[in-house]
């Protein structure tokens, strides 16, 4: 599909997704929605892969790039945070190994788990290097 | 100067100056904490603050990039899609993973900021750290937080997800990329999803997974939460 419907495409399933989300009763946002959306444009058929591949892999390879505006934008906020800067940096980086560990550990026992329980076949490690 | 500094193109050329240096600087050191994303973040307000320029300047253009960043998160869609299998055989281990890490992530944040002494509305815009901005400030506004400290702790922990994931993944012996994939989604939420994709496809999608379904679980869970 030419790019620039491959544009429309893409940014058409995230304007409906901007719109679900604010007639959403509970705080999702429209990126998120629009994640699903398209997930189900493509499970069922309606698009394929195909038609938005150039446009998504350009958003793909590039998306830390798309946060640099939010980083920078910290600054703005700086003035909140300035008094308690130590704890509150303290809080995030502990919270964040903390998180990762345990969601890690939490995958790792429930495949191992499910391993057992199904003869072994499930999450043996069968597609632990790929 | 001030019309230059205010054009669209002068955030948007130093962002891209800014990240091609920060992609030149990782390739060259291959260190870590060399990360594209923190060098170009660090060089852009190295550069606003050193020329006195407004930060508003800046936003002309940089809210032109982060409309993308709808988009760019839409079509983690493919990712998943293309490993729907792995979704579907793994769906529990990445459900429970996502809901014990969500779980972790606002207890321990609860409980870190009662150790440091923290007051109630501080607690409360921390809880929602690990979860992207639009989830973290729907939910923080919600819960009494501000969402300016929200938004300061949720970047910051994207950008530290980002830059340390793989150094988290040796620490903690992962070798399966469904987990990998997982922890950096339901830690670090899209920022952390942004070098889960450059890791791998498998991880890339499962961090994106984690981190939808990590934004809404943590909603439910601040529904109970009495600070």
């Amino acid at each position: 599909m030419k790019l620039m419907l491959q544009i429309g495409v893409v940014f058409g399933v995230c304007l409906i997704g901007q719109t679900v989300s604010v007639f959403s009763p509970i705080a999702v946002p429209g990126s998120v929605i629009s994640m699903v959306l398209l997930f189900l444009l493509l499970f069922f058929r309606v698009l394929k892969v195909d038609h938005i591949r150039q446009k998504a892999d350009f958003l793909l390879k590039n998306m830390a790039f798309f946060f640099i505006p939010a980083g920078v934008g910290i600054l703005a906020n700086f003035a909140a945070v300035r008094d308690h800067i130590l704890p509150l940096l303290a809080v995030v980086v502990l919270t964040t190994i903390l998180t990762f560990g345990a969601t890690a550990f939490t995958v790792r026992t429930v495949i191992a788990v499910q391993g057992k329980l199904g003869g072994g076949k499930a999450g043996s490690g069968e597609e632990s290097h790929e | 100067m001030n019309e230059v500094f205010s054009s669209p193109f002068f955030g948007i050329t130093l962002s891209i100056l800014a990240y091609e240096l920060g992609i030149l600087i990782e390739r060259k050191t291959k260190l870590a904490f060399a990360n594209p994303l923190l060098i170009a973040i660090i060089l852009c307000v190295a550069v606003i603050e050193l020329a006195h320029i407004p930060l508003e300047s800046y936003n002309v253009g940089g809210n032109l990039i982060s409309v993308f960043l709808g988009p760019a998160t839409a079509v983690i869609a493919i990712s998943i899609y293309s490993q729907f299998s792995k979704l579907k055989k793994y769906f529990l281990p990445i459900f429970l993973g996502t809901l014990v890490g969500s779980l972790v992530s606002v207890g321990s944040a609860y409980l870190l900021c009662r150790v440091f002494g923290l007051d109630d509305v501080l607690t409360r815009s921390m809880m929602v750290k690990s979860v992207s901005t639009p989830f973290a400030v729907a939910i923080s506004k919600s819960i009494g937080g501000l969402p300016a400290v929200s938004v300061a702790a949720v970047v910051l922990t994207g950008i530290l997800g980002a830059v340390f994931a793989p150094l988290l993944i040796r620490l903690f012996g992962i070798k399966n990329p469904i987990e990998a994939g997982v922890a950096i989604g339901t830690s670090s939420h899209a920022v952390g999803t942004s070098k889960a994709i450059v890791i791998g496809e498998t991880e890339g999608a499962m961090s994106g997974i984690a981190l939808a379904l990590a934004g809404i679980l943590t909603v439910i869970i601040t529904l109970f939460v009495k600070v």
